[in-house]
């Protein structure tokens, strides 16, 4: 096996050394964002302040990055997060990542703050920091327009360099969008990060990986989800069956449906505003959108944008969204987090609290809102710090849509409650994806899992969580675990009996997977393309020899690792938690049932993942993962 | 492994304006050299040289080709995932992924966008997952990657 190669680059004093990766921490953390966990956990002082020169940030890959597997071209940002105070790490689909690995390097470690405004350029295994004042100030958009155009590219737009507490990072137009990590690189006086070589990606056994995910590309185009769905819809496909299913936010989460809903979906998109499909690098999926906005082709909007800029807020104009999702991404905020803030100060001067002169359903305002707050100008600029501060500052805990300091993502859990779960458990802030998503299962996908009841969420949110967590590590798209629902079940009729027997399934197996993951670690002795086509997919990479357990068991070490290090900087099981709104007041005022039981999960939850009452990994699950030491 | 440039170079400069991964540096009339970090050997540079002063990776003097022989990328549309690791590894930027033909459709392949771009490095044959590039020369003949 190849040993991943690591530089720590300290921006204070323009050094740049070499931080060994042992191969034994690649069999125990593959890469991403677990390797990017255990770096932070060693090297982090706790209590650093994340916007300090002193915090780290971690931008790195995954053994699969630029394989020519699909969909790996996924690369991961982690850092303190500068919203929750806990673990950041976000991900993003850009050419970056593939681009550091021909440059010679798997990641970067970047500590201390430049004295002014810098790049680092990764060429040729080479790295150098160079200065960036000519950048400083420009848009993400013309920041990239400076470098050649063949480089790898990651940089933060205005509201990164005034440390907008949820300012991101983009590469191309793909975005790693939560957690604030735009802030950070702000806050570090770093611009950009370009990089460009041509150095060969290892791969272990390079005639059996070929075929292998010849085979693989095969069945995900086959797969009526990754083949079609995601393709023609993009991911605002999901937002019909969301909001037919009662998890499309609404008026900030009031709500769980919205009668002009259908203005917004993915089939109207594809209708009225779709030039054609695209898709990160290496991607046979292609689920980006291309939208035409002021005259030329760009990105459109992500299912999540959707919501939280459209229902959220009372906006039927998806033109509209087109178009501030553009010029969010050139300004570099996290679409979600805006979009919820928004919501939240609607609702504030609805409610007579605090009036920043947003209403919901008006939107003429809102252009130059989402400007002052890149800014951080006038009274608007007051949002650039969230819901939770925001909340802190004026009121409204009950309404302030997030869970450790980071907003919602665009399901209304009262309906999904097992996402509910998710959100409030997941390491990062309530974020769908590391929260487990179990909401595909609960309200959109083809297998109907029952929505409102909390038995086997808190197995099957355990599950996810860990099975999502090890796909990314290696550095595939999230997307790609879409099959793991079988395709067969996409051809039966939505409401019919076999695909209810089929979610039905799905919750009984509770019992197996308490079991699995409390006593049987290593379980599930196979690989199965139907399963976990990455497993074999990363073993024929990197020549490890992992069966689908010891992969999972990857994921599983993350989420306690991640744990543990949100605990050393004061997070408890007091913060697995989601705002009184969507654990005390039903979604549906008939049906008492749909909210997120919280409490009534967690200690099954916690059992299942083998900490204590209190949500502390007990010693001797971190003993069964090596976490010890 | 790298290509070289020998004392023959007449600092011509053709072969840093052809060179995909722009490995070859020197000033006009002076000796060129190949950046060895960066060498991908296809070796465009010595298929272009009127001086024959590229020699390859084993040392071999690489032989002329006139242009119109060089190989061209030839994309099978049933295997081509449309991807787009080739258009990304394309220097010359002479792939593109092709328009939908109708809203709605979702069989999109690359393909040659720039035929006078493309300098015949193979590099997207070498990269492509699917195996759904041949180099051919005008007149079908498959040439290896």
């Amino acid at each position: 096996m190849m040993k991943p190669r690591y530089a720590v680059i300290d921006l204070t004093t323009g050094q740049v050394t070499n931080y060994p990766i042992s191969e034994e921490m690649v069999a125990m953390y593959l890469g991403g964002k677990a390797l990017a966990a255990r770096i932070l956990y060693d090297e982090l002082k706790p209590g650093t302040d994340p916007l300090s020169p002193d915090n780290i940030l971690i931008i790195n890959t995954g053994p699969m990055n630029g394989t020519g597997a699909p969909s790996s071209s996924r690369f991961n940002l982690s850092t303190r997060n500068v919203l929750t105070g806990g673990i950041a790490s976000s991900n993003c689909g850009g050419t970056f990542g593939v681009k550091m690995r021909k440059a010679g390097y798997d990641g970067v470690i970047i500590k201390g703050k430049a004295a002014q405004p810098s790049y680092i350029e990764i060429i040729d295994g080479e790295i150098a920091i160079r200065d960036a004042s000519h950048l400083w100030g420009l848009n993400t958009e013309e920041t990239q327009h400076r470098f050649d155009n063949r480089y790898g590219m990651l940089v933060i737009g205005p509201a990164g360099e005034n440390l907008v507490k949820y300012a991101c990072a983009v590469s191309g137009e793909r975005v790693a969008g939560r957690c604030g990590v735009g802030a950070v690189m702000g806050s570090k006086n770093l611009k950009a990060l370009v990089a460009y070589g041509t150095q060969e990606i290892p791969v272990h056994d390079r005639q059996g990986f070929k075929r292998y995910i010849k085979e693989w590309v095969d069945f995900l185009r086959s797969h009526q989800s990754t083949g079609q769905d995601l393709g023609l819809y993009g991911t605002s496909g999901f937002l019909n069956k969301c909001n037919a299913s009662g998890i499309l936010p609404t008026h900030n989460f009031k709500e769980g449906s919205w009668d002009k809903a259908d203005m917004l979906s993915g089939q109207h998109l594809a209708e009225n505003y779709l030039t054609r499909n695209s898709g990160c690098i290496s991607c046979p999926i292609r689920c980006e959108r291309r939208v035409m906005v002021e005259g030329k082709e760009v990105k459109g909007p992500e299912f999540e944008t959707v919501g939280l800029l459209g229902s959220n807020i009372e906006n039927s104009d998806l033109g509209l969204i087109n178009l501030w999702n553009y010029h969010i991404d050139l300004l570099g905020m996290d679409t979600i987090s805006l979009g919820g803030t928004l919501a939240f100060a609607m609702e504030l001067q609805e409610k007579g609290i605090k009036d920043f002169g947003l209403k919901f359903g008006e939107t003429g305002n809102i252009m130059d809102a989402i400007y002052k707050i890149a800014y951080r100008e006038g009274d608007w600029g007051e949002l650039a710090d969230g819901t939770k501060t925001l909340s802190e500052r004026y009121g409204g805990k009950d309404f302030a849509i997030h869970s450790k300091g980071l907003e919602l993502a665009s399901y209304d859990p009262r309906k999904a409650v097992g996402m509910g779960l998710g959100y409030a458990t997941s390491n990062r802030g309530a974020c769908h994806l590391n929260g487990g998503y179990t909401a595909i299962l609960e309200a959109i996908g083809a297998v109907p899992v029952d929505p409102i009841t909390t038995k086997g969420k808190p197995e099957l949110t355990v599950f996810l969580q860990n099975t999502l967590e090890a796909v990314s590590t290696a550095g595939f798209c999230l997307f790609t675990a879409m099959t793991m629902i079988s395709g067969f079940a996409f051809k039966l009729k939505p409401s019919g009996k076999i695909v209810g027997l089929m979610g039905g399934c799905m919750l009984s197996a509770r019992f197996l997977l308490r079991g699995i993951w409390n006593k049987l670690p290593g379980a599930m002795p196979f690989n199965s393309k139907y399963f976990l086509p990455h497993v074999e997919a990363v073993n024929l990479v990197t020549g490890l020899k992992m069966t689908s357990g010891n992969f999972l068991q990857i994921g599983e070490r993350c989420y306690n690792l991640e744990r543990l290090f949100n605990m050393r900087e004061g997070l408890t099981g007091k913060d697995d938690d989601l705002p009184a709104r969507l654990t005390g007041i039903p979604s549906d005022p008939q049906n008492p049932d749909t909210v997120v039981k919280v409490k009534e999960m967690l200690p099954l939850y916690y059992r299942t993942r083998g900490w204590d009452k209190e949500g502390v990994p007990t010693e001797e699950k971190l003993k069964q993962l090596g976490l010890t030491r | 492994m790298a290509h070289t440039i020998t004392e023959k170079c007449n600092g011509c400069g053709l072969c840093a304006k052809l060179c995909p991964v722009s490995a070859i540096t020197g000033e006009v009339k002076s000796m060129h050299r190949i950046n060895v970090k960066r060498c991908v050997d296809c070796g465009v540079c010595g298929k272009a040289c009127s001086e024959g002063a590229v020699l390859n990776a084993r040392g071999q003097e690489v032989v002329r080709i006139p242009r119109q022989q060089w190989p061209k990328p030839v994309i099978s549309r049933e295997a081509c995932s449309a991807c787009a690791i080739c258009v990304d590894v394309c220097g010359k930027h002479a792939l593109a992924i092709s328009l939908p033909l109708r809203p709605g459709d979702l069989r999109v392949y690359a393909y040659l966008k720039d035929e006078k771009a493309c300098v015949g490095c193979a590099m997207c044959a070498k990269q492509c997952p699917m195996e759904a590039i041949t180099m051919e020369i005008a007149g079908g003949e498959e040439v290896p990657a």
